[in-house]
């Protein structure tokens, strides 16, 4: 077992969890009930198998290239984010793995067979929501899904999937009248009724509350636990974040960054930064710590933000001020994050390019 | 082709429309709402009659028999002006909007011609320019009776004639009239907005992305559509039929040209709701635009109102307008049962339906550019 202290992104409480080396699993903080995936370091997820391999994957629309010769691979069994802003490139590449939209050049391979070639016979195993999907107004949920799983051969058990998508109460409801939320749940319900290995998810909760929008990532987590391969394709750092496994950034049609969360921080994040809380000698703090070697600056109030580039660092600051009897009211530790990332990466927020 | 999936589809096209109380309405309702009130309004005056005023200044045995032929034709109403009468005065005093003069010294220039080829005697007809529609009927109906008579007075063949005109006109009431023309615009309506539902809706709510990621193909889609939609067209003519038949006891008679022109109909108006899904991408914009098409098609196709009644330049262009085959075929097949001229029709809706469905079907396309 390995322990792992983490603090909670909302309350900002610090909690412990223990887990099993390479175990990843959502937790709750236990003061507020946030939601969080932990990824306990040690041991490997069994992803040799690439489930899509894409090669050189270019798309061009009379003169805008939407894609710029993109290659990935996804793992099976992994939740691997397409991360971008709006017109980044994010849905021509998934439609263009799903053989809805034809590449201008490259390959996809899906399941180890061409799509150029070989679609139909993948179809049976992959499911599918499409950006902005509204199935039938006048079917109730269960219908919707009946209809959806006659189409194939291989059919799961209707029943499981509305307990697994938590739908149970809303089976005789006509899709138009169900909210937001629900809609898309159903629709990942309809991606599921093949029982698919790979389950792609194309901004899923776009529009969508920030309830409503926990609720599907609940269920998209579950996948995982389901053993599917979800491809996901988002424009929110914090979903990425939350659900992925694998991460690729794309930038106006180029992967710029790829890689798990932590290796994407490390990489192009700027570390931790330490906010000290109402120090009682701020200026005499800043001198001291800047002495240590420390990047230090003032943000007002009396408080201090000090960058960490590694979390190994965070005891050797906190040693540093006790021995220069350094007083303050408290202090909180912030990591940077996929937004960081993003900006190091384009010189622009992830939000401002939406 | 997977049968079950057909059939699994045509299900749920069912349960949509059954649940649509709009599709219902506009399917159901409204065609019976018609029905019922173009048969009230029209219930007085079984076929459109018109009236001739007559002043008979010869007073002849040859005028006499042109009048019985004129009273023969039941579309007109004559009436008889007094030879006293100035013509010209009389129109005014009455307000006429049409009237004829059989000139004296008729009936001595038709005995005189059996001698003389080149002996000629003119009517004249007076009429009000303002009235087009009626007079322009009058005086048709005129020029095919003078030919008739010139024809029996030189003992020429009778192969055309008016009886065949008088016989038609004879037993056709407004209401056998309407119905056809009202199963062809509901056809018209439901198949084009069907249409243009499944090419624009599903299109930008993403289920012809999903169903293409699914093991349906293209052609078992749309086969399971058009059956769905000749089930709803077979369907609202048996409604439109039935009302007629209970409520205005309107003869209809089904027959292989009736099922073909409705079936042909049902593939020629979804070819063109294809056409128009293909190219306007907002279903609001299309829904407007099946509006612009189907309206004016509507009244210009004599779905309402006989063609006889409108403008020369109108007649002539309702024939290159689909729905005015269909609603010429359907009254053909369903009450005249003349099968020359059903058969005439038919094969032009028919040969529309290949071209405008053919063209939809290529032009639709489920992948994205």
């Amino acid at each position: 077992m390995v322990d792992m202290n983490v603090r909670c992104p909302r309350c900002g409480e610090i909690v412990s969890f223990s887990g099993i080396p390479g175990e990843r699993r959502v937790v709750s903080c236990p003061s507020c009930g946030t939601d969080a995936r932990l990824s306990f370091p040690g041991g490997e997820i069994q992803t040799s198998e690439n489930t899509i391999e894409v090669s050189h994957l270019r798309k061009v629309y009379d003169d805008l290239i939407a894609v710029d010769d993109i290659s990935f691979n996804v793992k099976k069994g992994e939740i691997f984010a397409f991360l971008g802003p709006n017109g980044a490139g994010k849905t021509t590449t998934v439609e263009i793995i799903e053989s809805i939209r034809k590449p201008t050049a490259g390959s996809v391979k899906l399941l180890g067979k061409d799509i150029k070639t070989q679609f139909n016979a993948v179809k049976e195993y992959i499911g599918i929501l499409p950006q902005e999907f509204h199935s039938f107004e006048r079917l109730t949920v269960r219908e919707t899904l009946v209809y959806f799983s006659k189409l194939y051969k291989k059919q799961a058990n209707i029943d499981e999937i509305i307990t697994a998508m938590d739908l149970t109460e809303y089976t005789k409801k006509l899709y138009r009248n169900l909210s937001g939320g629900l809609k898309q749940r159903v629709g990942v319900a309809i991606s599921l009724v093949n029982d698919p290995d790979v389950v792609f998810l194309d901004e899923p909760t776009t529009g969508l509350d920030p309830k409503a929008r926990r609720e599907v990532w609940m269920v998209i987590a579950n996948l995982r636990k389901r053993g599917k391969t979800v491809f996901l394709t988002t424009h929110y750092m914090e979903e990425a974040e939350f659900l992925a496994d694998h991460i690729a950034i794309i930038h106006k049609g180029n992967i710029i960054a790829e890689g798990s969360l932590e290796e994407l921080i490390d990489q192009y994040g700027t570390g931790s930064t330490m906010h000290i809380k109402k120090c009682k000698d701020p200026m005499e703090t800043i001198d001291i710590l800047k002495e240590k070697g420390y990047d230090v600056l003032s943000t007002g109030n009396g408080d201090i933000a000090v960058k960490i580039p590694h979390k190994e660092r965070v005891l050797e600051v906190l040693s540093d001020m006790r021995h220069a009897c350094i007083e303050y009211e408290n202090i909180d530790i912030r990591r940077s994050n996929l937004e960081e990332v993003f900006l190091n990466l384009t010189g622009a927020k992830l939000a401002e390019e939406k | 082709m997977n049968l079950r999936i057909i059939g699994v589809d045509f299900v749920v096209s069912f349960k949509g429309w059954i649940r649509s109380k709009g599709t219902i309405f506009w399917s159901i309702f409204f065609p019976v709402l018609l029905i019922l009130l173009f048969g009230a309004i029209f219930s007085g005056s079984d076929s459109p009659s018109y009236t001739l005023q007559i002043q008979d200044l010869d007073d002849s045995q040859s005028s006499q028999m042109y009048l019985d032929m004129l009273k023969n034709i039941s579309i007109l109403k004559i009436e008889m002006i007094n030879a006293s009468e100035n013509i010209t005065d009389y129109i005014q005093k009455n307000d006429l909007k049409g009237a004829m003069v059989i000139p004296k010294g008729f009936g001595d220039t038709i005995a005189l011609s059996h001698i003389d080829k080149d002996a000629s005697v003119n009517l004249s007809f007076y009429f009000d320019p303002s009235d087009q529609g009626s007079t322009s009927v009058v005086r048709s109906i005129i020029g095919s009776s003078l030919q008739e008579f010139n024809l029996a007075l030189s003992k020429g063949s009778h192969t055309i004639g008016m009886d065949s005109v008088s016989t038609i006109t004879s037993n056709f009431k407004y209401i056998d009239f309407f119905i056809p023309g009202m199963i062809g615009f509901t056809i018209m309506q439901l198949c084009i907005y069907g249409s243009i539902e499944r090419n624009t809706k599903y299109r930008k709510d993403g289920i012809l992305r999903k169903l293409l990621t699914t093991p349906i193909t293209r052609t078992e889609w749309l086969l399971s559509k058009m059956l769905f939609t000749m089930f709803l067209s077979l369907f609202s003519t048996l409604i439109a039929c039935l009302i007629g038949i209970l409520v205005w006891g309107v003869v209809i008679h089904v027959n292989l040209w009736m099922i073909t022109i409705i079936f042909a109909t049902s593939f020629l108006f979804s070819g063109i709701g294809m056409i128009i899904g293909r190219f306007v991408k907002e279903e609001e914009t299309a829904d407007t635009a099946a509006g612009a098409i189907s309206f004016p098609m509507m009244f210009l196709a004599g779905t309402f109102f006989p063609l006889q009644q409108m403008p020369m330049f109108l007649q002539e262009f309702a024939k290159v307008l689909p729905l005015y085959y269909v609603n010429e075929g359907l009254r053909n097949a369903m009450i005249s049962l003349d099968f020359d001229k059903a058969a005439y029709n038919g094969i032009i809706v028919i040969v529309f339906a290949l071209v405008f469905f053919i063209a939809g079907v290529l032009l639709t396309k489920w992948k994205e550019d």
